[in-house]
This record gives structure tokens, sequence and C-alpha cells, in this order.
């Protein structure tokens, strides 16, 4: 039974429509997790060498045990992005004389088969036979490791229950940034040692097995909380997500005054807020605002006159980063409704003049959001600033451009990590200009005169965009319109 | 009020439909009906200009339609929910739509006091998105939606299917109150032959995207096209 099962979701993967027609995209996306995992590995085989780099003559097991918390809160931070939830195949078992407990393992177990399941093995055997093999034997080794596999494992199915009771919800949202602000608090404040709180546990793994004994019981544990959540809500209503309008209320009056793109942005924010994939968008813009503090302190980059020329790009994505990731995808949100804006009188025109309208909105609030920067020197304030015109001046036109190029549809209430739909070789070429269009216009002024000379070309160029901005948002108008009959039938193909 | 003529769209060496010429007045209610495949929806995105036609032209109000827009004013349609915004409450689009028709709100009030019989208390003020609505309540979404703005002419594919029985009845009543009113005309396609007979005082019948007969005597109608389809 249980295998039938499992050849019936293989057959189900390979004969999916998706995967006739993206079999290239698949195969790229089998091939990248290929490669990240070596990576890992090879981060694993060098871990060595890294931590006596940083920590010269210290004990490395020491070290690593009391940073591992660590590595525990980022895998907490990617799985709750990456991990994706067993439930949608649900709905075509439910009905058949099998035990719902069964279906529920074999979803479970299902889950359990992924590459996020041997990061930590992939990245700490290693270390483990280099290290701890040579002073504690194998037992250490079994002991040790298995602690760490089955943090990693532990959280694996605390996240698949995490995920699907919380997900979306306030308390979700609030624990991530409890769990970054914990670590936050421990590395960057420095108000507390985290890693020596936690440090024993695995120095103790080293000698005993009672660590080990005890993490395997919390797998145990874990993956009963999450099985046992699952067979309680096995249910359509429960697990196929429908909603509630949670969100009915939720519109800017401020955006009616630009007439009717302004009524299009607003539609557009409500079709933002209720889908799964441009919520996660959203998302992301909110974190990317905190993309400065790896740059803005960091030593690596401080120079004698002026600053950094990264900081060009940093700023670009953290006024833009909206616009580069919700605008590459331009016409693919609209893609179940295209047929809509067809068909009202220039609907099409206020559908993208209000889908700019929401760009400048959200470019503007990021802005604002990142003048606490300045805190690092008034100059940041300056970057964002020329940025932010550049942006809105320049960029939203070229990203909007290339993303008109082939068009395709998808599901917006699928994830949206890992999730290719829509994508295709235009949402990589955008990179470019994304990457090269800031300094093309920066670097000479910066080299000819000084770095604020080529802020302010940068910031004249935004302006003068903006200025324009009427006759560069009609190129891509009639650009939608021109082919509005091949993105229509495009659209309306099956996914 | 629309013309079509020399309309031609084809495939590759596909030939989905192939009109020489096709009025229809101002007020008629013009019914199409055809086995699947006949073309009867393509017809009707070439009229709303959402596929190109390979040859020949669609005019409405004497405006080609994939050449100008204002023609859209005076159009309303629902083919499918591609044509809806699934991820609003009914009454947030209808909400939407009334700013983009320009209409006031009281305007909005008699439109939908129109359609409460039909809506049977399902659609409105309930707190549930399009997308989750049942597939009778989304048509009837529809349809509501396709006859906002005063249209003259409205377009409607397939609008008996996935309804009731008693919700047909009301709908049937109401195309019927609206033609003699205020002069809509209505394109319908279906396949339930009693209803299109019923309200339609003009039906063509497609095969194979052409038109095999053009029927306007409202006796002869029925037989005629029992006729056809028993074969």
């Amino acid at each position: 039974m249980f295998f039938t099962l499992i050849r019936l979701q293989i057959l189900k993967s390979f004969r999916s429509t998706a995967f006739a027609k993206s079999l290239l995209a698949n195969l790229l996306l089998g091939f990248l997790a290929l490669l990240l995992l070596s990576y890992v590995l090879g981060a694993g085989i060098f871990l060595r060498r890294i931590i006596e780099h940083f920590a010269d003559g210290e004990d490395l097991l020491g070290v690593l045990n009391s940073y591992l918390v660590f590595f525990f809160l980022t895998e907490f931070m990617y799985r709750y992005f990456v991990q994706s939830l067993p439930v949608i195949e649900l709905e075509s078992l439910l009905h058949l004389p099998i035990g719902k407990r069964k279906i529920i393992h074999m979803l479970l177990f299902r889950s359990f088969i992924s590459p996020l399941s041997v990061i930590a093995l992939l990245l700490f055997l290693p270390f483990g036979i280099q290290v701890v093999l040579v002073s504690y034997g194998w037992m250490g080794l079994v002991t040790w490791l298995g602690s760490i596999l089955m943090t990693s494992w532990t959280l694996h199915w605390f996240m698949l229950w995490f995920k699907q009771r919380f997900e979306d919800s306030l308390i979700g949202l609030l624990v991530v940034f409890g769990v970054l602000l914990v670590g936050a608090g421990s590395s960057y404040m420095g108000w507390y040692n985290l890693g020596e709180i936690t440090k024993p546990v695995f120095d103790l793994a080293l000698v005993s097995p009672f660590p080990f004994l005890a993490l395997v019981g919390l797998v145990v544990g874990a993956y009963s909380l999450c099985f046992l959540f699952y067979v309680s809500n096995a249910y359509l209503e429960d697990l196929s997500e429908e909603e509630n309008v949670r969100f009915v209320n939720q519109s800017f009056g401020w955006l009616s005054r630009f007439g009717m793109p302004g009524e299009m942005a607003n539609v557009e924010w409500k079709l933002i807020v209720r889908h799964k994939k441009s919520r996660t968008f959203l998302m992301l813009s909110a974190f990317f605002l905190l993309y400065g503090l790896i740059f803005y302190n960091n030593p690596a980059y401080k120079s004698e006159d002026g600053f950094s020329f990264i900081f060009i790009f940093v700023g670009v994505f953290i006024t833009g980063i909206f616009m580069i990731q919700y605008g590459q995808l331009f016409l693919s949100w609209n893609s179940s409704n295209f047929d809509f804006y067809l068909s009202k009188k220039s609907g099409v025109e206020a559908l993208v003049r209000g889908k700019y309208l929401l760009f400048f909105g959200i470019s503007m609030v990021c802005f604002l959001a990142s003048v606490p920067y300045a805190y690092f020197g008034w100059h940041f304030l300056l970057i964002h600033l020329a940025t932010f015109l550049f942006n809105i001046g320049i960029l939203v036109h070229v990203i909007i451009w290339f993303a008109l190029w082939k068009p395709k549809p998808m599901d917006l209430n699928k994830g949206a990590m890992f999730n290719y739909e829509g994508v295709g070789a235009a949402q990589f070429l955008i990179i470019i200009p994304m990457m090269l269009g800031p300094y093309l216009i920066y670097v000479p002024f910066s080299l000819l005169f000084n770095d604020y000379i080529g802020l302010f070309a940068l910031g004249t160029i935004g302006i003068l965009g903006i200025i324009f901005y009427n006759r560069l948002a009609q190129i891509n108008i009639n650009r939608v319109l021109n082919n509005r009959y091949e993105i229509s039938s495009s659209f309306r193909q099956e996914l | 009020m629309i013309q079509i003529s020399q309309l031609k769209k084809q495939y590759k060496d596909a030939v989905v439909l192939n009109i020489d010429s096709l009025e229809i007045s101002k007020g008629q209610c013009f019914g199409l009906v055809g086995n699947n495949g006949a073309g009867k929806t393509t017809l009707f995105r070439i009229m709303l200009d959402l596929v190109r036609a390979t040859e020949g032209y669609v005019k409405i109000a004497g405006q080609d339609v994939s050449k100008t827009e204002e023609w859209k004013s005076i159009m309303g349609a629902y083919l499918d929910e591609h044509m809806l915004l699934a991820y609003l409450t009914p009454d947030e689009y209808f909400e939407t739509l009334r700013k983009i028709y320009g209409m006031s709100e009281a305007d909005l009030r008699n439109h939908l006091e129109k359609f409460m019989e039909l809506f049977n208390g399902e659609v409105l003020e309930k707190k549930k998105y399009i997308r989750d609505l049942s597939k009778g309540n989304l048509k009837k979404v529809g349809i509501a939606a396709a006859m906002m703005g005063n249209p003259e002419v409205v377009m409607l594919d397939e609008p008996f299917e996935n309804l009731d029985p008693s919700s047909q009845i009301r709908l049937k009543k109401l195309i019927q109150k609206e033609t003699e009113n205020s002069k809509i005309t209505f394109l319908i396609s279906s396949h339930d032959l009693n209803h299109v007979t019923d309200i339609c005082d003009r039906i063509v019948l497609l095969e194979k995207g052409k038109v095999i007969r053009d029927l306007r005597e409202k006796a002869e109608m029925m037989s005629e096209l029992e006729a056809y389809f028993t074969g």
C-alpha cells in the first residue's frame, strides 16, 4: 500500500503538464540544488580551516559548538522560507479507502526527502571525521553528529507544523522576527551570549550519549506533534487554506486621487495582500531593508574619501527591491484576469499606470524607512535619495520593458520560494541593466570629479526620468497593447 | 449595431472560423448555437478583440474593434472567470467597476437592485472572495458585471450553464425585460435550446466555423434546431 502511494506520487510529478513544459527549468533547478549541496559539502570539508583562520589557537570544537546555535537559527529561517508543505496532494487521496493516518505518514515521509534534510550532515560530517573522530573516537562522532542531525530534523518537523498552523498569521511573523531578534541580540548587540548558553549540550554530546538520546526523543516528539496536527486537520476546508476575508477594508483612500490608475493600484494592492506568492514578495522587501546592515558598517567597504562603489548597488536594492522583485513578473500577476482589463476601455493603460503608481508608493515607503541608516553616516541618506530617484525615474521603466518580453502565466496561490512559474529568460536578463544601469551614470562622474558629483548625476537623471514619466510609461503601455493577443492567449493556457 | 465581414480565424492549417458576413441590429436578442468546437467562443473572443482575427473585421457601432477602444464603453461581456477579479469580494468588485464606469453609488444600487432576485441573497454582503464562490454564483456575478454601465451590447457565453433551474428562469426574465426596456442588444451562446429559442428573436447555428443556419422565425426555430441536433 505504502509503495503504491509513493509510486503514485512519482507518476504525478512526472506526468504533470508543468513538468513536461518546463523540463529544462526542472533540470536547471535540480542542477542548482546539486551545486548548492556540493558547495555545502565543500564548506564542510574546509570548515576546519575556516575556524582555524578565525579562531587561531583556540579549541576548534569548542568554538564550533558555541556557534552551532547560530547555524540552527539560520536553518530555522531558511526552512521557514523554503520548506514546502505536503498538503496539496491530499485532495485526490482523501476519498479513497486508505487510512487517513497512512496517507499522512506518507505525506510527511515524502516531505522529508529533500536536500534540506542532508545539509547539516554534509556540513558537519567532514569536520567530524577530521576533528571529532581523532580525539573522541567513533562513539563521540556518532553522538555528536547525531545530536546535530536530530536538532536539524526536529526543526524539519517543527516547521511543518509551524507553517501549517501559523503561516500568514501575525503570530507566525512575530515568531520569525523573534528568532531574528534573538540571533541579532546575541551577535550584533552583544546583550548576552547565546552560543555559550547552548554550548554545553554539544560539548556533552561528545562524551555521553544522553544529549543524543534526548534529541532523538525530541524528533519523535516533533514528528508526533506534526502528525497529530495533520491527522486531526485532514479535511479539505482546513488544509486547502480557504481564506477568510481578512483585509476587507484595507484600501488606500489617497490612491483614489489618481483617478483610474489609482483605482487599479488599489485593486493591485488587494491582489498583493490576498495571494501567498505576492505576500512573500512583499515580506522579502521588508527584510531587504536590513540589507544595508551587512554593508554599511563593514570595515571592508570603508574608503578614505567618498564611499565604496558597492553602496550604490545596495542603495538601488534597498529603495527598489519591491519594483525589482514584483516588477520582473509585471503582467504575470494578472494572468488569471487579464481579459478583464482588455475588455475595459483604457483598462490596460490604467493597469500599467496603476502598477507604476504602486511601485512609486512602495519605493517611497522603503526610502523613508531607510532614513535611519543616516546613523552610519549622512552620505547614506544621499545615496538612498539618489538611487531612489534613479529607481523611480529610470530603472522602473527598464524593468517593466524587460518584463514585457513574453510574460507567462502563474498561479499566485503557490509559495514564492523556488517557484519558477512565470519566470523566463527575460527575468534573468533584467539583472544586467539593474546592476549596470546605475553604474553607467555614476562611475564616469565619480571618477572625473568625485563620488558626490556621481550621486548628483544619478539623481538628476532620475529626476529627468520623472519629468518624462508620461512618455516613458507610454512606451511600455504601447508594448502591452501591441502584444495584447499573444499575452492574453498565453495567459489563458493552462499552467 | 454589429457588422462582421469576411471574418476568418486560422491556426496553422486549421480554419476554426469563417464567416462571410453577419449583421446584428440594435435591440436584437441574438442567439448563437452549435456543437463543441463550432467556434462560438472564438467568435465572441474576436468580437471582444481578445483574439486576433486572421482576416476580416468586426465593427461595433461602426468602429473596427481591433483599431479603437471607444466601443468598449458600450459593450459589456462575460465569457469566463478570466474576466473577473477573483481575489475581490463581489461587493468590492462591483465597487471597482462602479469607479471604472464612473457611476454614482445610487446608480450601482439601482443596478444591483435588478439582480436581487437572481442573486437570491447569496452574493452580496457575504465575506467571501469571488474565487471561493460556487460556479453558479460566479456566473451571476459575471452577468451582473457585464450589464453594468448602461451598455448597448451585452455578450454572454453560456449564461445558463451551472445555474439552478429557478435562477435560469429568473435570468431569462431579466434578459427579456432588459431587451424591452433598455433596447440592449444581447449576444448569447448556449447549449440549452429551450432557453435560447425562448428569449432570442434570431438564432445563428455554427458548424465548424461556418454559419449554416440563420433562423429568424420564432415558430420554426425549435423544430429546425431539433432536426439539426438530432442529426
